[in-house]
């Protein structure tokens, strides 16, 4: 049988992310009029006029990372997730799913030549110093993988339990613990588990994940750009009207 | 060990008449104090004497070494300064690029536009270059609103 493809959004906490992904949602679909599209958001943010964009709409708490509980709930075998503050521009959209390339999830990658753009990417460990290399912006991945599906559940719970308090290794910055690429590093660096996972780069990935932040002068993909990330220029707490 | 040497990189200030040189002296005393020290040296004295450090410099690097110098540190600074306005340029774009696209999810928070199911001229709107595309293109949006609410009134 055949595997299902989609694309899943996520907006929690803030309202603009509801309208990013509405926004972000119709950009799919100018592309790619079949998309079939899965939004997790907060059931106050919903708005029924836009039920007829997505294939199927779920409720999600109002956790900061609530995305990655929407990315382990996709009802997708394989899955694009993409942040609700990305726009898509270009038709490749609708061929993301031939881009698995043997791999089982693909990331955009954070390179030292790109590093001017990130808030916190080098840390100390006990082991030495490290740094965050995988971009979780967009994620590529395929559900019908056990490892997979337990690997996105192991993402999330991850994720919530360190920002909540309840687990933090020693000898880590605290300023590490809100970012999702922290307990993302962890599961694929310090967990013997995942150490087989087929975790892999998109080729030409600046294609799939370029940072509007991103000067075109140093920083630019071979292709032209299919998803451009607005993260660092919104305000996302500020009334869009 | 003590030790008194003029860097390899010195150059003229102005290859044309050579006149002024621009020169590092790095030193090292019987202490093992290492200092280095800019200079910017004319070629002759208020008297019109000679400038002996002057000599001194271009006597030991080679008046050759520093020409060279001088050129290559010239297509270096117009490469530096050409590129500066790239990123620059670069950086103005994407700024108003993120301007354009919270101007267009302002637009779009128009209740005509929010609620209308015109996708294709919604399409428009989004891939408009500019302020005035996107107004041009709300407007015909709202127009052919217009058209249909007019229409289901007859």
């Amino acid at each position: 049988m055949e595997k299902s493809k989609g694309y899943v959004i996520v907006a929690s906490n803030k309202i603009n992310f509801y309208k990013y992904a509405v926004n972000l949602a119709e950009s799919i679909l100018d592309y790619n009029e079949d998309a079939k599209i899965t939004l997790f958001c907060e059931e106050w943010m919903f708005e029924e006029i836009h039920r007829d964009l997505f294939d199927n709409v779920e409720w999600c708490s109002n956790h900061y990372r609530a995305k990655l509980d929407g990315m382990a709930r996709s009802p997708y075998d394989l899955t694009f997730y993409l942040d609700a503050d990305m726009e898509v521009e270009h038709e490749d959209i609708a061929t993301v799913f031939d881009e698995f390339n043997g791999y089982d999830i693909l990331f955009t990658e954070l390179t030292d030549d790109r590093d001017y753009i990130y808030a916190e990417r080098d840390f100390d460990t006990p082991e030495g110093s490290a740094k965050f290399t995988l971009c979780g912006g967009v994620c590529l991945y395929d559900m019908t993988v056990p490892i997979v599906r337990e690997f996105m559940d192991d993402w999330w719970d991850l994720t919530r339990r360190q920002m909540d308090h309840e687990w933090w290794p020693d000898g880590y910055a605290e300023s590490l613990r809100s970012w999702d690429q922290f307990s993302l590093w962890w599961l694929t660096e310090k967990t013997p588990k995942y150490k087989d996972l087929k975790l892999g780069i998109f080729e030409d990935d600046l294609r799939w994940n370029y940072y509007n932040a991103f000067n075109w002068a140093i920083t630019q993909p071979e292709g032209e750009v299919v998803v451009r990330h607005y993260s660092c220029g919104l305000d996302k707490d500020g009334h869009i009207i | 060990m003590s030790f008194r040497r003029w860097m390899d990189n010195a150059f003229w200030e102005e290859n044309s008449d050579k006149q002024k040189l621009n020169c590092i002296l790095e030193m090292r005393d019987d202490a093992d104090r290492e200092t280095r020290q800019v200079f910017l040296l004319n070629k002759l004295n208020k008297d019109g004497s000679d400038n002996e450090m002057f000599v001194e410099v271009v006597e030991t690097l080679g008046e050759e070494l520093i020409e060279r110098n001088t050129e290559e540190r010239k297509v270096r600074k117009e490469n530096e300064k050409a590129e500066k306005k790239q990123r620059d340029e670069e950086h103005a774009r994407a700024r108003k690029l993120e301007e354009l696209f919270n101007y267009k999810m302002e637009i779009f928070e128009t209740e005509e536009i929010k609620n209308s199911k015109n996708r294709k001229l919604k399409a428009k709107i989004r891939r408009a270059k500019s302020k005035v595309e996107v107004n041009l293109w709300a407007m015909k949006l709202l127009e052919s609103e217009l058209e249909v609410a007019e229409s289901g009134k007859e």
